[in-house]
């Protein structure tokens, strides 16, 4: 039997049906704590923005337009936890900074480096890449998400390409 | 080189941990507590109950009122009187590609979404409708109420006052909302399945507040009559303190973006995301209704003075941050609101004969042009006040 549609599984999930939610649970969990780890660098608020923005999601199922796809609605959830835990973070730092950001050796995740270059996006910036590499949405698909013009996004993209292209060349001749 | 960031950036993510099992097992657990539980009939709480006898003695008494039209029954609304007064009323129907329209006329609901959701004739203090139109959140008695399709979920959160009214955030997940206290107004935001009530202000005006496109900040008339911006990730309160910001009457955030449209009893400005503190002066004059039309606003104008021109809707782009003016829409009587939706407007106006609903579509390029008209969607006589009138 094909794998169900997530239109389907929304449908079932409304009507109480629990396999069904577990079902979109698991299709989209990892992918969204990815987003929330990509944004806040720690797993330790990963796991918690991850889990509350699922846990609101769920609960707001009734109010999902089924005619739009799941996975943006999702996502633009998970996202505005991970940027309202932020700027939450942001206003206590002057007198309770943040725990430093949880970046593990090389070996255990991709290029240490190209993170690193990552976290030090503006936010605006991060967000979209994160959206667009980590997520694989379209450009047309992050504006959706996040109520921006398709142009703004595009031209994010770009800013945000060229500046992490600036730093890695900075890294190489700094390692050269 | 482009090409190999894109590679290199799609690989790092594809090499990015993940959650712990441990901590995915809990939030499963949390994510399947949440799940709205569908409720059978008999387990409706009594004031859902309550609200369906309520809109089905309305149902009742629209019929009545039906056969009443057709001469077969007489109906007299009120006290009786000596002189015999026509009431006529329409159902209301859904403008060109509305989702679901919600007037309140009179302290009365007139409901319509394409999902089947109708009420004629509620009494309500205020309403709004959510994102999409899939749910209705309106004022009854001393309480907040959310109804949906079919009665298939409500909720009810009592409040310590007549609910005055309603804004829904655009991802649908909260709700702001101003309640009249006794001595004053007061805001609060509460989530869309009713929980986590939060007092934000205690001192405001009872102005519609007005979400920002990413649901992250809500906008509303402080008592003075300045408009604020309030954050609810830094919960902090931007203060719009220009001189032509006082004694706000309407706020309307642009859909995209974070520019803020605000009329004042003496015009209207444009501020946020870049925008300057611009826009016009229309005094004397009655601005009876703002909104977004694409990325243009559209501000509803009754004239004050006899003698001054009629009413009219003012389009103005915003260009570069400012607002410029673009031309004028000539509805046919005084406009008493406007909401807009998918590149259209939705226009309540009145006169004698009463209150009359329509959709239009915009007219960007023209200068000056009368509004062009879809067919009525709700009619009501005698003319009567409108308290709100939203689309999506």
């Amino acid at each position: 039997m094909g794998e169900r549609s997530d239109r389907d599984l929304v449908r079932r999930a409304r009507r109480g049906d629990r396999d069904a939610a577990a079902a979109l649970f698991r299709r989209y969990w990892q992918s969204a704590w990815r987003v929330a780890f990509a944004v806040t660098g720690r797993r330790a608020v990963a796991d918690d923005v991850a889990a509350d923005a699922f846990e609101r999601a769920f609960a707001a199922l009734d109010r999902f337009d089924e005619r739009r796809p799941f996975s943006p609605w999702l996502h633009r959830i998970v996202t505005n936890r991970a940027l309202d835990l932020l700027r939450s973070e942001r206003r206590l730092a002057a007198s309770d900074p943040p725990e430093p950001v949880d970046l593990r050796p090389d070996h255990e995740y991709g290029d240490r480096s190209l993170l690193a270059a990552v976290a030090e996006l503006s936010l605006e910036r991060r967000i979209v890449v994160i959206l667009r590499y980590g997520v694989g949405m379209t450009p047309q698909q992050i504006a959706s998400t996040l109520d921006l013009p398709v142009g703004t996004v595009n031209s994010r993209l770009a800013r945000s390409l060229e500046q992490l292209r600036s730093s890695f060349e900075v890294h190489d001749a700094k390692r050269d | 080189m482009p090409n190999e960031i894109d590679a290199q950036l799609a690989r790092l993510f594809s090499e990015l941990p993940e959650a712990d099992a441990e901590v995915s097992d809990r939030a499963l657990a949390r994510t399947l507590d949440a799940l709205p539980t569908p409720r059978p009939a008999s387990r409706q709480p009594a004031r859902t109950l309550a609200i369906l006898c309520a809109a089905a003695l309305v149902l009742l008494a629209l019929a009545a009122g039906a056969l009443a039209a057709a001469g077969a029954l007489h109906v007299s609304f009120g006290a009786s009187s000596q002189q015999q007064k026509t009431a006529t009323t329409s159902q209301l129907s859904l403008p060109p590609g509305a989702r679901g329209i919600a007037a309140v006329v009179d302290g009365r609901l007139w409901l319509t979404t394409n999902n089947g959701f109708r009420l004629q004739g509620l009494p309500v203090t205020a309403a709004a409708l959510s994102p999409h139109a899939l749910y209705v959140a309106a004022g009854i008695g001393h309480s907040l109420v959310a109804m949906a399709p079919n009665g298939r979920r409500a909720w009810s959160h009592p409040t310590a006052g007549a609910v005055t009214t309603i804004g829904w955030a655009p991802d649908g997940l909260r709700i702001a909302y101003v309640v009249a206290d006794g001595s004053g107004f007061r805001l609060y935001v509460i989530e869309g399945n009713g929980r986590r009530d939060e007092l934000i202000d205690r001192a405001v005006r009872p102005v519609q507040p007005s979400w920002r496109a990413d649901s992250l900040a809500v906008a509303y008339v402080a008592a003075g009559g300045r408009p604020v911006v309030y954050d609810l990730g830094h919960r902090s309160r931007h203060v719009i303190s220009f001189p032509s910001a006082r004694d706000a009457t309407r706020l309307a955030f642009a859909p995209s973006g974070g520019a803020l449209a605000v009329s004042t009893q003496h015009g209207f400005l444009l501020t946020g995301a870049g925008a300057r503190a611009n826009g016009g002066t229309f005094a004397p004059s009655l601005v009876a209704g703002l909104g977004w039309l694409d990325g243009q606003i559209a501000l509803a104008i009754n004239p004050a003075y006899a003698g001054d021109q009629g009413p009219f809707i003012q389009l103005f782009r915003l260009d570069r941050g400012e607002a410029t003016p673009m031309g004028q829409l000539i509805p046919p009587a005084a406009i008493k609101a406007l909401d807009a939706y998918g590149g259209r407007l939705t226009v309540a106006v009145s006169d004698r004969s009463g209150i009359r609903v329509f959709a239009s579509s915009p007219a960007a390029t023209v200068k000056k042009a009368q509004l062009p008209q879809s067919p009525t969607v709700l009619q009501l006589a005698p003319p009567a006040r409108v308290d709100s009138l939203a689309v999506r």
